[in-house]
């Protein structure tokens, strides 16, 4: 609701203001690890990325550390699964295919140059996502012509209600800063029953969307929401100071920083192809 | 349930009203009568009938017994021998002189001031004594009078009372566009913006591009920001005390303009008698005509407007009593094609009495109430919402002020404030998903108790002190939420506890010492130092720079302490050239506990549990402020510049280290000019340079969840913008004056003269295509990437005219 509200200051602001593109001298920092690592239940998705901050300017690629020992535990069964680089993907993968089992409780552990950075997971069960439908909607002030997507599942958890959607259209993932679908129980866990339609995104005829429904543990979830919240972020007098966002990923010897997050989270998913009957 | 405490407090504070109206009740007019040592009266302007604060009143043969008239234009003087010769004098007016005899004394003297035909080439920003700036205790106070503020070259021609304020040394903004003052290394919530006695909680339309203050609506505007005397309080930086314009009361009166984007007008006259008058005042803003002539149809499908209106009435009773009554309504809208509306309003009221119970004694009694509301709709059918909330103060406050002779003056009151702060209203579509939120009432209850004096010791040396006494309370209705270990920070609820209403749910006791002194060198010099002290029981939960109109205010309560100030300052107050120059230095430290602010990623705007969302620290600040002012003649003007520097240091903020504030503003010069050539034609300009904003840029860059995202380092604003500088001109040139009704003049004005573009924001991002203007959408073609700066900035050189008239 927030960016409704957002939404007409940036109107305003638009009435009377310019913009061009400038070059500010920067301080640049040493160079710092950042670590992503996805695990769930789900093989295709899971990873684990090692790469280091450059400075603002560059243009190259940022450099990726592929000589790291990664490895995530079950601290229940005390199971360790190793995870190995592989070149052409540029992250590493775990051994076997392996997955996350729901209700385990996981350690991330990075090891690279005498530092260990480490994390805390746990696997959370999974909602109920039953069906995904879709409608034609004419133009609106807020909404495109188009089809929208309507989610129908449960939420039966009265705690760690923090999910992600992910939506994949034709194969690729909507990743700019405003397709981000980050909630959580604030509004209630009612917000499946009666469908959520995913107002934001207007699809075409002939489109194959995919989405895919992520539980998230409370940290992962403060993560990317700081992290939506800097990608709109621009300095100006109505945001907050810019800051990195709070990483769940720790340095074992306490020195040093580290940027990143570990997520460990089940993934529901669910496939439609818009034609032109509504679903 | 009332306390013990409670009960005390309260027989204090009706004790005090149930005083008042015994002397009241009990004083009459025999009894005035058995003084006659003294000589009272008022004055006024012959043509409107207005009164005249601040006109010098004194003898003939004995220059140094005088008086002046108060806000009212009363004033009282000790007799000497009599018959003798009563000088009255006011800038401007034509002097009046009058043999006074001993069957005079004990009575009501009227005096007319003709206003000088020259006046009209002089000009008069300061209506108090022409030495006050040396002569009187005020440091770090000053006067803004609405004439000089409707000189200043405004944006789009809007006078605007704020934007003129942050003209004066010790105030600062944190950036183009924004009303929101910071005084003295204090937040924007720390100032208290009063109409006629009432604070007002958002004084800005348009997200704060203009304030709420009609200028025409204005009679005086003061501000405080070092010594604050006793008998006002409530916020730790800032006094900002407006007066609302009464009407005069011999004739009907006009005036009003006609200008870029708004129009305004303001009628007076007496009402009934040429004992009351009445002012109404309004204005419009009219950018929904232009929105409509948009090429674009979604600029074209927007609302926008604000408007603004006040009244006031005055009634005068026997030259005895008077009775006002001030209201303000302003309101504000942004809509966007009949679906997604925004809109706030404040609503303030005012019913003030006063009394000369004696020649000696005063007395002045208000009651007020302020209100603020805003409310967001999105009309859809199945994600539609209203979100509305609204908060309010009422207040009733009385004052008694002795004069006992004519080195000492003694105030003393009490003040009762009540605020509330409503829950959250959320109301959600029928066919929503959504569940709405439940969120608690927050009521505050202030209590204070108040003396203040001002004594002349010597000649050379006089000395102001008071003290302020607070009787805080959080009451219900309302919840404490209880934390495992007690700690809202990192537990989780354990319990809840509701409390019905009137039950006290936390108490906080505060004593304020004020004190002010000064010394005379000469009788164009004098020393002046002060210490205050300042407690704030309300603030807002923020960490942006800018006020919005969805500020969630915060009473203090069990886990959020009152704010503190203390403040030390020192001034030397030099006029020259016979008091056509004003000069004046001065210095301060300010030291500031338990200041607020709020956790990374807090989410304030709907939860009940603020106490989890915030940080609390210190902060100081110190400066030097230089100001030489002139307010006599064809060109009047002041050069003001500051030296000052603020800091926070907040545990989880910056690493626990002290940091700058975004309103650190190290250099701030201000130039204000006003030329006269004629009675016709005025030139007016404004040159302003202030240190760039502190703020944070990144240090590098990184790659996570596909975005490139911009790397800060640990330590919060060590950065800074460009300087901000900018010259504003206007040309005021009026009609010829044929001896009619009707009085034109035209404004002619030019914003940012020379095009600066000053920086609003950088936004640090991808520039896709080499141009930053592309917003890639799926279906684009994304030819390159490289990471990029952007700059906004908001107002180059913008040109405006208004046409101000008079009747």
């Amino acid at each position: 609701m927030k960016k409704y509200l957002y939404l007409n200051l940036f109107i305003l602001l638009a009435l009377f203001s310019c913009q061009e593109e400038v070059h500010l001298e920067l301080k640049n920092m040493e160079k710092i690890p950042v670590i992503e690592a996805i695990w769930t239940n789900r093989s295709s998705v899971n990873k684990v990325s090692v790469t280091y901050s450059r400075d603002f300017y560059d243009t190259l690629s940022n450099e990726i550390l592929s000589e790291a020992d990664v490895s995530i535990t079950n601290l229940q069964s005390g199971n360790r699964i190793e995870f190995m680089y592989v070149d052409d993907l540029g992250h590493f993968l775990p051994l076997n295919n392996q997955v996350a089992e729901i209700g385990s409780k996981y350690r991330l552990e990075v090891k690279y140059d005498g530092q260990v950075y480490f994390s805390e997971g746990e696997m959370l069960a999974p909602p109920v996502l039953d069906s995904v439908t879709y409608a034609f909607s004419e133009e609106q002030f807020f909404r495109d012509e188009g089809y929208y997507v309507t989610v129908y599942g449960k939420i039966p958890f009265d705690r760690d209600n923090y999910y992600r959607v992910k939506i994949i259209r034709n194969d690729t993932l909507l990743n700019r800063r405003s397709d981000y679908l980050l909630f959580d129980d604030s509004f209630g866990t009612s917000i499946l029953d009666n469908g959520f339609e995913l107002g934001g995104f207007a699809f075409e005829k002939n489109d194959k969307v995919k989405l895919e429904l992520y539980r998230l543990n409370q940290a992962p979830y403060n993560y990317l929401n700081q992290l939506v919240n800097l990608l709109f972020n621009d300095g100006g007098l109505f945001s907050p100071p810019p800051q990195n966002p709070t990483t769940n990923i720790y340095v074992e010897n306490g020195n040093g920083r580290v940027g990143g997050y570990f997520v460990t989270s089940p993934v529901l998913s669910e496939t439609i192809k818009i034609s032109d009957e509504e679903k | 349930m009332l306390h013990g405490m409670n009960k005390q407090l309260y027989k204090a504070i009706f004790s005090f009203f149930y005083l008042i109206g015994l002397s009241i009740f009990f004083q009459n007019s025999s009894f005035s009568q058995s003084l006659p040592d003294r000589i009272s009266g008022s004055v006024k302007d012959m043509t409107t009938g207005e009164v005249l604060p601040g006109a010098n009143v004194y003898w003939s043969n004995a220059l140094d017994k005088g008086v002046t008239t108060d806000t009212d234009g009363i004033f009282s003087i000790r007799p000497i021998d009599l018959p003798a010769e009563l000088t009255i004098s006011y800038i401007g007016y034509t002097s009046t002189l009058r043999v006074i005899t001993e069957k005079e004394l004990g009575k009501d003297i009227k005096f007319f001031l003709n206003p000088e035909a020259q006046s009209l080439e002089e000009f008069v920003v300061n209506e108090a004594r022409e030495n006050s700036n040396v002569m009187s205790l005020d440091i770090g106070k000053t006067n803004l009078p609405v004439e000089v503020l409707k000189n200043i070259p405004a944006l789009f021609g809007e006078v605007d009372l704020l934007r003129g304020i942050q003209l004066l040394p010790g105030v600062t903004t944190a950036g183009e566009g924004t009303t929101g003052l910071f005084v003295r290394g204090g937040s924007a919530d720390q100032n208290l913006i009063q109409i006629d006695g009432a604070p007002i909680f958002n004084p800005s339309h348009f997200f704060g591009f203009f304030s709420v203050f009609n200028p025409d609506a204005l009679s005086n505007v003061e501000l405080y920001k070092g010594h604050i005397p006793a008998r006002y309080g409530g916020r730790l930086s800032s006094l900002i005390d407006i007066s609302l314009k009464e009407g005069n009361t011999k004739r009907i009166h006009g005036e009003g303009g006609i200008g870029s984007i708004s129009s305004r007008l303001t009628v007076d006259g007496p009402l009934l008698s040429d004992q009351s008058s009445f002012i109404v005042s309004g204005r419009r803003t009219y950018a929904d005509i232009f929105l409509a002539l948009s090429p674009d149809e979604n600029i074209r499908n927007n609302q926008l407007y604000f408007y603004d209106l006040s009244g006031k009435l005055m009634f005068r009773i026997k030259d005895r009593d008077k009775i006002t009554i001030s209201s303000y309504y302003g309101s504000d809208y942004l809509g966007t094609s009949g679906q997604f509306g925004l809109g706030w309003n404040n609503w303030i009221s005012s019913l003030n009495w006063t009394r000369s119970i004696r020649d000696d004694l005063f007395l002045d009694v208000k009651g007020y109430h302020s209100y603020y509301k805003y409310l967001i709709a999105f009309t859809d059918e199945s994600i539609g919402f209203e979100w509305s909330n609204n908060f309010s103060e009422s207040g009733i406050r009385g004052e008694i002020n002795w004069v006992p002779s004519e080195n000492l003056s003694l105030y003393a009151g009490a003040h009762s404030q009540l605020y509330h702060f409503a829950p959250i209203n959320l109301n959600l579509a029928p066919e929503s998903n959504l569940e709405s939120i439940n969120t608690n009432p927050k009521i505050g209850f202030l209590n204070n108790l108040f003396i203040d004096g001002n004594y002349d010791v010597s000649p050379v040396f006089s000395v102001e002190g008071g003290l302020r006494w607070n009787h805080y309370q959080q009451i219900g209705e309302g919840v404490n939420y209880l934390y495992e270990n007690n700690d809202p920070a990192n537990g989780a609820v354990a319990d809840t506890v509701r409390f019905g209403f009137g039950e006290n749910m936390k108490t906080y006791l505060g004593l304020e010492p004020r004190l002010a002194a000064r010394y005379l060198l000469s009788e164009s010099l004098s020393l002046k130092g002060a210490y205050n002290r300042n407690f704030q029981y309300i603030q807002i939960a923020t960490n942006n720079s800018a006020g919005l109109p969805i500020d969630r205010w915060m009473p203090a309560g069990r886990y959020v302490s009152p704010i503190r100030s203390d403040q030390v300052s020192l001034g030397i107050f030099k006029n020259l050239s016979d008091n056509q120059f004003e000069l004046s230095m001065e210095g301060y430290y300010k030291d500031f506990d338990r200041i607020i602010d709020l956790k990374q990623g807090a989410e304030i705007l709907f939860t009940d549990n603020l106490e989890t969302e915030i940080l609390s620290g210190v902060g100081w600040a110190y400066g030097a402020e230089f100001m030489l002012r002139k307010n006599i003649g064809k060109t009047t003007g002041w050069l003001s510049y500051t030296w000052s520097r603020v800091f926070r240091q907040i545990d989880g903020i910056n690493e626990d280290q002290p940091f700058n504030p975004r309103f650190d503003r190290p250099h701030d010069v201000s130039l204000v000019l006003n030329h006269k050539f004629n009675k016709r034609l005025e030139f007016s300009g404004t040159f302003v340079y202030t240190s760039g904003v502190a703020v944070t840029f990144p240090v590098g860059s990184y790659e996570v969840d596909n975005q490139r995202v911009p790397l800060y380092g640990p330590r919060r604003n060590e950065d800074r913008f460009p300087a901000y500088h900018r010259m504003d001109l206007s040309v005021n040139l009026k009609n010829r004056d044929r001896g009619r009704w009707w009085k034109g003049s035209w404004n002619f004005s030019v914003y940012n003269v020379y095009n600066r573009k000053n920086p609003f924001s950088y936004q640090f991002t991808d520039i896709y295509n080499n141009d930053f203007r592309v917003d890639p959408s799926p279906e684009d073609v994304i030819t390159s990437s490289r990471p990029g700066v952007i700059m906004t900035y908001l107002f180059g050189i913008l040109p405006s005219v208004t046409y101000n008239f008079e009747f």
